[in-house]
């Protein structure tokens, strides 16, 4: 479904991705793993587009993506829900969710949508009308999440929706992650919570100082040597 | 009987501003109502001053006059600032060149009636539109290619751009300032005030004006996506807007209310030249700055408020000193609170 | 010391220096052979008038990086106390001449301390406020003539003295620009946190650049007024203010030889053809947008010229017994100082005591009741996952934020809300997650930036550049090339730091760090982004620097080995609350900190 072939990226003087290769089949959560500094955002964000690949190519649904602006690749519903959750915080929950389905004009599906969204997530149907900058930590990963399924998503980018959460959170919001895979949604999933990551994937990669240094089946991985001392601590 | 006239007048006006943060930080509803009532809180604070600090009935007609005066020129001030605090808050940008869209405007509702012989309405949709292809223009060609670059850069294009068009417009326009036929003659009087055709439909043009931006900005999508950018410029893109169009559309709105400033303020002070778009683009900047930088109604409050102040100083001490009232406001602003008056603090991220 | 050449000297510096003398030289025997007209030695003057405004307005926008658009109004300041001077009191030019650089620097303390707080537009804005109000004053003083202007003033046209004035003014800033102080305020146009976090008081620095360059302006206002002996509010608007900022981004910001340069040539330009001068005011805008669309860095970006260059030219004609010697020592002779050497202390009380810190960030508890003891000497990890409020700890240990509550014992002394530069010269040194070197800086003017500090020297000192300045200046570059040698950097001090590979960035920063000669490292992440070679390489030298320089270090990390196999004692933070403290042993097999940030399911 999603390809990458031998991607570079150069990102402020450095060369931050050297030559990554990975792909991601329908219907499976895949996980990147790896260490802050590794790469593993700046590879969402040059699907994303937010960033410029210098070499390499990105292949979406048959599709070459690598040069298209970033607006359309969302409209071929490839949707990143970014690091640190970037909602907007001067709009309420509500208006966050209908940015989300801002390239949709199927308006009563969006509806129907908006509803599926919010019994997912009830705490965000109490405070539909509150700012989203006010909203704590985890709702706001929430929010984030929700957002991102509002664009009804083919596959969905989700970077590090970990970071920053109370530890019953993030068991809380790897559920929600396995749920909207069991609905049908493809997942590339980038953590620095391995353990987390690995256990809810399929396939992961393992991604150092910009290249892909391991690969295989997530439970293979799990139970890898290396991995378990650097990233697993064990 | 005054002074109490005067202190309840002054309470209510305090509760309204109390109820104006209220909306703003509790619930999210940018309510029409809201920028409302921006203005009819001012004309509340006005009168409470009036009958505080005034005592005799003909000191206070003057006064009220001078403050008349003050809020049609504050719309004019309120209408350009409204461009600059849009752009500001998409691109964080000051576009110094805004003062002379303004100026363009002025010109081109100026041919539109003369040349034209175009209706009044009409010019004014002219205007607009003139000012709106001016101001994308001006985006496209010195600020576009810079996106990337230091904001310092930026601002030193912007500061050309602005001086570029004021003196292609003395090389072009003549340096000698037109007369812009009068549209307006009528003249009411209410309680002793003057209050003139053309300061009305000044008033109510903008008023009308920023309902409609306020409602453009709020309930529609392009609207929406605009504070999307503004907001978070890379999460807008993950959301599939078009950042460089919703920029164009920004620059284009907001140059379209300068435009309509040039022609209204041409209907009371009928003198158009190259350099007019000067000062009165410094000063609605320094508007957008006191009611907070890329905030709609801020921008309308500090428009107001500049105008207002101003007409009263050169009414009470002289006009020689009206230059550096706006810039003393800034000062005292930029020191006390330089976010402004609806600004939020922020802290830079490490 | 280097052979290598600073990447922002203009090559050929010698040639262009001679080149410029022999112009100036030229002009003089022009001007003294009265082969020139009357008019023409005038145009010389507003070429030296200029060029003093727009040199001193560099140092404002272009070394110190803070944008201020109102210098017409430190030349009016100036200017009208000339007058004043002048024409009531018929004072002589050297006492208005000094009088006025007073004046004008006063306006600019007294403008710049409340102003200097804000960055970017705001401060444009603030400046360009302040500039039309002085303005304004002018138009509006009985004492100043109001709108009608200050006639009367002596006429006074002295080429020499101009030149004099000029060539003075030019030398006084080039060596605050070159220099401890100026290399202070270029810090700040580079990244003012980091300048802070290297013991930079930012505001100090950004105060001195706005009075001095006031000060110039405030000079070039005197000699102006004496030579147009009229003078009138107008003649100083925002235009001219404009005027003076084309000259310096055309020449290039942070460039003094593109200012001069610059300035000369925009000013020379309309006299020899004359069909500019009608169009100077489309063609000044034009010129400043072309130069920000296509070369924003100006003609001469931040080059300068080298006048090293040019002495060793000269110094090839001396006869060699009469030649200074100014070989250096061996270098690996070279120690540090005592200061360095932090004495064996009596004191047993532990080095850093956090009690209760909390801070919140929009009404969220970034990281709430923290509690720390580092004892001397010890090497103490910070883990966490990402967004449990270890950074925001860094922040708050160095001063960047202030602390909602509890406080920070550092070395028997609180110093919780005091700012980031207090701390640093108590002895907290930091790196960053995100590096934050000098970007446009060579390796070794960063760590000499970092020197500041020890620099041993003040403003005074710069400019009159005694045998003692000298002496601190090549300590400093000693001090600094001994530190890149032990970081493996000295092959590229001369590089400029964004250029560095990763790795030796992140190197490069530690270094930095260790020149503000700290008792306490506090590392972000220092090896993220590193390979496991250099990760080793990294832990081998934090061991080593901890004992080298008598260190105690705190550091965050992510990389387990590491953190494991270098700290004695680990904090787990976890959602902004320490969970767990104890030994790495201890640490890996608690089962709260295995389930929250270890991963491993807790059975």
């Amino acid at each position: 479904m999603l390809k990458i072939t031998d991607l570079h990226v150069h990102y402020g003087g450095i060369h931050a991705l050297k030559g990554v290769s990975l792909s991601v089949e329908e219907g499976q959560i895949v996980s990147l793993i790896g260490a802050n500094g590794a790469g593993k955002s700046t590879c969402l964000n040059t699907i994303s587009s937010l960033v410029p690949a210098s070499s390499g190519q990105i292949i979406f649904m048959e599709n070459d993506i690598t040069k298209s602006a970033p607006h359309s690749i969302v409209k071929s519903r490839l949707i990143q829900v970014p690091e640190g959750r970037k909602v907007f915080p001067q709009m309420s929950v509500a208006e966050n969710l209908e940015m989300g389905a801002y390239v949709r004009t199927d308006k009563r599906e969006v509806k129907a949508d908006r509803e599926r969204v919010l019994n997912m997530f009830p705490r965000l149907r109490e405070r539909e009308r509150q700012l989203a900058g006010t909203l704590s930590g985890g709702e706001q990963q929430m929010l984030a999440i929700a957002r991102g399924i509002m664009a009804k998503p083919r596959i969905l980018l989700l970077d590090e929706p970990s970071m920053g959460l109370a530890p019953i959170l993030v068991q809380e919001i790897f559920s929600i992650i396995r749920e909207i895979n069991a609905q049908g949604t493809t997942i590339l999933l980038v953590e620095q919570n391995a353990h987390m990551a690995l256990s809810i994937a399929n396939y992961g990669y393992v991604l150092e100082t910009g290249r892909v240094v391991l690969e295989g089946p997530a439970t293979e991985l799990a139970a890898n040597d290396e991995i378990r001392s650097a990233y697993l601590g064990a | 009987m005054l002074p109490v006239l005067g202190f309840t007048l002054l309470g209510v006006t305090i509760v309204l501003i109390v109820l104006l943060f209220k909306f703003k930080v509790q619930l999210t509803l940018h309510t029409a109502g809201q920028i409302a009532y921006t203005p009819l809180m001012f004309i509340l604070a006005v009168l409470a001053l009036n009958y505080l600090l005034v005592g005799l009935e003909a000191d206070r007609i003057y006064f009220l006059q001078q403050t008349v005066y003050g809020i049609s020129l504050g719309s004019v001030y309120a209408l350009i600032a409204l461009g600059y605090t849009m752009v500001y808050g998409i691109v964080r940008l000051i576009n110094f060149a805004h003062g002379e869209i303004y100026m363009l405007g002025a010109y081109a509702g100026f041919f539109a009636v003369t040349s034209m012989g175009l209706h009044f309405v009409l010019a004014l949709i002219f205007a607009m539109a003139a000012a709106a292809l001016a101001g994308v223009l001006v985006e496209r060609i010195a600020y576009k290619p810079l996106r990337n670059a230091p904001r310092l850069a930026v601002l030193i294009t912007a500061i050309g751009m602005s001086l570029l068009l004021q003196n292609v417009g003395q090389k072009v326009f003549g340096s000698i300032p037109r007369s812009f036929p009068r549209q307006f003659d009528g003249l009411y009087q209410i309680g002793g005030i003057n209050l003139d055709q053309s300061r009305i439909i000044i008033f109510l043009i903008t008023f009308l004006l920023m309902l409609a931006l306020q409602y453009f900005v709020n309930y529609t999508k392009p609207g929406r996506a605009m504070r999307a950018v503004s907001q978070d410029r890379d999460a807008a893109q993950l959301m599939g807007i078009n950042v460089e169009r919703t920029i164009s559309s920004t620059f284009a709105i907001g140059s379209m209310l300068a435009g309509a400033a040039g022609i209204l303020v041409a209907i009371v002070f009928p003198q158009i030249r190259p350099t007019m778009g000067l000062m009165p683009g410094l000063k609605a900047f320094v508007a957008a700055v006191i009611g907070g930088i890329g905030i709609i109604p801020g921008a309308v409050i500090g428009g107001l408020l500049l105008g207002v102040s101003e007409n009263l100083v050169t009414a009470y001490l002289s006009s020689s000193w009206r230059d550096a009232i706006a810039f003393g406001m800034l000062i005292v602003i930029l020191l006390v609170k330089p976010s402004g008056i609806l600004g939020r603090n922020v802290r830079e991220k490490v | 010391m280097n052979i290598k050449r600073h990447p922002n000297h203009i090559k050929g510096s010698a040639i262009w220096i001679f080149f410029g003398l022999a112009v100036l030289i030229f002009v003089n025997i022009q001007v003294a052979t009265d082969t020139l007209d009357f008019y023409m030695v005038g145009v010389l003057s507003v070429v030296a008038i200029n060029v003093i405004l727009t040199v001193s307005l560099n140092l404002i926008n272009g070394v110190t990086g803070q944008l201020s658009i109102g210098h017409a109004g430190f030349m009016a300041v100036g200017a009208y106390t000339t007058g004043i001077l002048s024409s009531s009191f018929g004072t002589s030019i050297y006492i208005n001449l000094i009088l006025s650089g007073i004046a004008a620097g006063l306006a600019g303390l007294l403008i710049g301390l409340p102003t200097l707080r804000l960055r970017g537009d705001y401060l444009a804005i603030a400046t360009l406020g302040f500039g039309e109000i002085i303005r304004v004053i002018l138009q509006n003083l009985r004492i100043t003539g109001g709108a009608g202007g200050l006639g009367g003033i002596e006429w006074i046209d002295n080429f020499y003295l101009t030149q004099t004035v000029t060539i003075l003014a030019v030398i006084i800033i080039w060596r605050i620009a070159t220099s401890a102080p100026g290399r202070a305020m270029i810090a700040i146009r580079e990244d003012e946190i980091a300048a802070e976090t290297v013991g930079i008081n930012t505001t100090k620095y950004k105060v001195m650049a706005f009075v001095i360059g006031s000060c110039f302006a405030g000079i070039a206002g005197s000699l102006f007024a004496h030579r147009m002996t009229y003078i009138a509010p107008n003649g100083f608007t925002f235009m001219k203010s404009i005027e003076v900022l084309v000259m310096l981004v055309l020449g290039g910001l942070g460039s003094i030889t593109g200012a001069i340069f610059s300035a000369i040539f925009l000013t020379l330009l309309p006299e020899f053809l004359r069909f500019i001068d009608e169009w100077r005011m489309v063609i000044y805008p034009a010129l400043l947008v072309i130069v920000m669309l296509f070369r924003s860095q100006g003609l001469f970006g931040t080059m300068d010229l080298d006048f090293g260059q040019a002495r060793d030219v000269l110094r090839k004609f001396i006869p060699t017994k009469y030649r200074t010697t100014t070989q250096t020592q061996d270098q690996n002779t070279v120690t540090f100082r005592d200061d360095h050497v932090v004495k064996p202390e009596e004191a047993t009380n532990p080095l850093l005591e956090v009690h209760n810190l909390s801070i919140a960030f929009g009404g969220l508890k970034a990281v709430s009741n923290f509690n720390l003891t580092l004892e001397r000497g010890s090497l103490h990890g910070l883990i966490g996952p990402n967004g449990a409020g270890k950074t925001t700890m860094f922040n708050m240990l160095t001063g960047v934020f202030p602390p909602n509550e509890g406080e920070i014992i550092f070395n028997g002394r609180r110093i919780d809300g005091k700012s980031a530069h207090e701390v640093a010269s108590a002895g907290i040194a930091r790196t960053f997650q995100n590096i934050r070197l000098f970007k446009d800086l060579t390796v070794l003017d960063n760590v000499k930036v970092a020197y500041h500090m020890q620099a041993g020297y003040g403003l005074g000192t710069a400019i009159v550049q005694p045998p003692k300045y000298g002496k601190c200046e090549e300590q400093v570059t000693r001090d600094a090339m001994h530190l890149l040698d032990v970081f493996n950097l000295s092959e590229s001090c001369m590089t400029i730091a964004r250029n560095l590979p990763y790795g030796a960035q992140r190197r490069l920063e530690i270094a930095r760090a260790l020149a503000v000669s700290p008792s306490l490292l506090l590392l972000d992440e220092p090896a993220a982004g590193m390979n496991p070679q250099e990760t080793k390489e990294l832990v081998e030298l934090i061991h080593w620097i901890r004992d080298e320089f008598n260190l105690t270090v705190l550091l965050i990390e992510h990389d387990m080995s590491l953190v494991m196999t270098l700290c004695q004692t680990i904090s787990v933070l976890d959602y902004g609350i320490k969970i767990f403290e104890g030994s790495p042993q201890q640490v890996r097999n608690e089962p709260r900190v295995i389930e929250a940030y270890l991963g491993e399911e807790v059975s």
